[in-house]
């Protein structure tokens, strides 16, 4: 059993990342911050993700291809590197991207919903006869979308 | 400082990592059921004819035929089917051999992009028209495009997080299973025979070409080029404290690390082992892997192979899902406690149970299947299945080497099915009709 705890005393940190979902060790979340010490992962995979070095080149490139029309890339960078976000002062150059992306997702979020939602309650009450024409259903219709054709 | 390190049992390590496993199966069979009642209550039987594929090019089953010409025509579809398979399969073993891994992974890549974007897209189209969701065009197609390229990256292009990689192939799995269940009826049935002895064909032959495959992918201890899905790797204890990203393939390419001393990524290797030991199983959890003659690198792998189709314009074109072949990989581990190197269960280098994306798309092909006669066969078979899953991992316990994942579920499975469908039915529907049992 020494080995055991010859692993657990070489570990400083008994719970370093309170966000991976594999850890049984009971310590609560607070251990981490109580030394003072940022979590020791960024991703919310813990050590079965990426390192420190290869968390900021992942976090720029899913920011930058985000532009692409892809919040759903934002939302995931953010969920991604959830330890940067919760623990404001870690990871300053992750940090940054992140936030970026969870304002990017913020934004282009909204402005979708707010046009989907309007588009869906306004209905043809709103828009006239440009309803039909923008609706799925009948758009999928006129070009013999379904079907299996 | 004692506490922290009680030993979980081999129950808990071994229950969580068949669990790993049994749930994203399960998952993808529940949502191809759901999709199946939900989509086909609308349509009738006999659309399905119309389906036009690779898997109906020797014979087009219509209702009118007999039962013999039926069975006929689907033996001639799965010879087919399963032809078109093997020689895809070999196609890939030798672009393998050749290391065109680029081309490899782009082509993934595109048949990734195209099932989630078309045949998701389809299979959204008919859910929409079906409860008459309002969405307009330019969502839809903003929230397909997301999906599909995100998709895409998770799963070929880039590391992304582990909860999203798994999300994403078990809707491809989802996706591509429900397009199958529009077979014919014999078609699918033969179909599924056909391709549970192809699997233990493969992979258990030795000029089988996915045992090539997986033997050539130890050997250069590189990933298979293929669409698998990895559970994520168990760890008793404490995790990640040594500041080393762990590394969750399983053929790590050990020239990068030292290969001398293994158990090096991972603190948790000496605790693991420790318990291991402790607990005296060496074999039992976790199915421990045979040790190979060149890397340490121990893997258990059943395979199996998928093909998936993808309409043209015109015809249909057969697209070789290489991914979607499936090695049933356990975590390497090394029992031999004479030599000091040591890869513990749930370690970084590997240490999870891999299933191939086709045995999840094949079983989910088996439930759909029976969730179109009634939902009494999808508990029949469901529970076939998780059953002959459970005997599979316990064979890779035993064997140690890789396994066919899908004979033994699928021949279980289509039993259940017929003694369901033709004796259990009859026995339930007399009993309460006469009052007697619900």
């Amino acid at each position: 059993m020494e080995t055991g705890s010859q692993a657990h005393t070489t570990n400083p940190d008994r719970n370093p990342n309170p966000n991976n979902p594999n850890n049984r060790n009971p310590s609560p979340n607070r251990s981490s911050t109580i030394l003072g010490s940022s979590p020791l992962w960024p991703t919310i995979d813990g050590p079965l993700g990426l390192s420190e070095e290869a968390s900021v080149s992942y976090a720029r490139s899913f920011y930058s291809f985000g532009f692409a029309m892809l919040p759903w890339l934002w939302a995931l960078n953010c969920f991604y590197f959830w330890p940067v976000l919760r623990h404001s002062r870690s990871f300053p150059r992750i940090r940054r991207y992140v936030v970026r992306s969870a304002v990017g997702f913020g934004v282009f979020t909204a402005i979708l919903a707010t046009w989907a939602l309007t588009f869906a309650i306004g209905g043809k009450s709103l828009f006239g006869p440009v309803w039909d024409q923008l609706v799925l259903y009948n758009l999928a219709d006129r070009l013999g979308l379904t079907g299996w054709s | 400082m004692a506490q922290n390190t009680k030993p979980t049992s081999i129950l808990d390590s071994l229950g969580e990592e068949i669990i790993r496993i049994i749930a994203p199966v399960s998952i993808c069979m529940f949502m191809v059921v759901i999709l199946v009642s939900v989509l086909d209550s609308s349509s009738s039987s006999s659309t399905s004819a119309s389906v036009n594929s690779i898997a109906t090019i020797a014979y087009a089953e219509t209702n009118s035929d007999s039962s013999w010409d039926k069975f006929v025509g689907a033996l001639l579809n799965s010879l087919v089917f399963v032809a078109v398979v093997t020689v895809v399969t070999f196609i890939l073993v030798l672009l393998f051999y050749l290391r065109c891994t680029k081309f490899l992974k782009l082509y993934m890549g595109f048949s990734a992009f195209v099932v989630l974007g078309f045949m998701g897209g389809e299979i959204a189209l008919f859910l929409i028209e079906d409860f008459s969701i309002p969405v307009d065009c330019i969502t839809f197609v903003v929230a397909l495009f997301n999906f599909a390229v995100v998709g895409v990256l998770a799963v070929f292009m880039s590391k992304m997080a582990i909860l999203v990689t798994q999300a994403y192939l078990v809707v491809i799995g989802m996706l591509v299973a429900y397009w199958f269940t529009q077979l014919p009826e014999w078609t699918t049935w033969v179909l599924l025979v056909a391709m549970a002895l192809y699997d233990l064909a493969a992979v258990l032959l030795p000029v089988g070409p996915l045992r090539l495959l997986v033997e050539l992918a130890i050997s250069r201890d590189e990933d298979i080029p293929a669409l698998v899905y990895e559970a994520r790797p168990v760890t008793c204890n404490g995790s990640g404290a040594e500041g080393r990203v762990a590394q969750r393939r399983v053929w790590r390419d050990r020239g990068s690390e030292n290969s001398d001393h293994e158990s090096n990524n991972n603190p948790n290797a000496n605790s693991v082992f420790v318990e291991n030991v402790d607990s005296g199983s060496n074999s039992t959890s976790n199915a421990s892997v045979v040790p190979d003659s060149s890397t340490e690198s121990n893997t258990l792998v059943s395979g199996h192979n998928d093909a998936t189709l993808v309409r043209a314009e015109e015809g249909w074109v057969p697209e070789r899902d290489a991914e979607l072949s499936a090695p049933l990989i356990d975590p390497r581990m090394n029992i031999q406690p004479q030599q000091s190197e040591l890869e513990g269960i749930g370690l970084g280098s590997s240490g999870a149970i891999k299933l191939g994306l086709g045995d999840f798309i094949f079983y989910s092909v088996l439930v759909g299947r029976a969730a179109m006669y009634d939902f009494m066969t999808v508990y029949a078979c469901y529970l076939a299945i998780i059953a002959g899953l459970g005997i599979t991992l316990a064979l890779l316990a035993l064997y140690q080497k890789a396994l066919p994942a899908l004979p033994v579920s699928i021949a279980l499975g289509v039993l259940f099915y017929v003694l369901t469908r033709f004796l259990l039915e009859a026995f339930v529907v007399e009993c309460s009709l006469n009052l007697l049992m619900f």
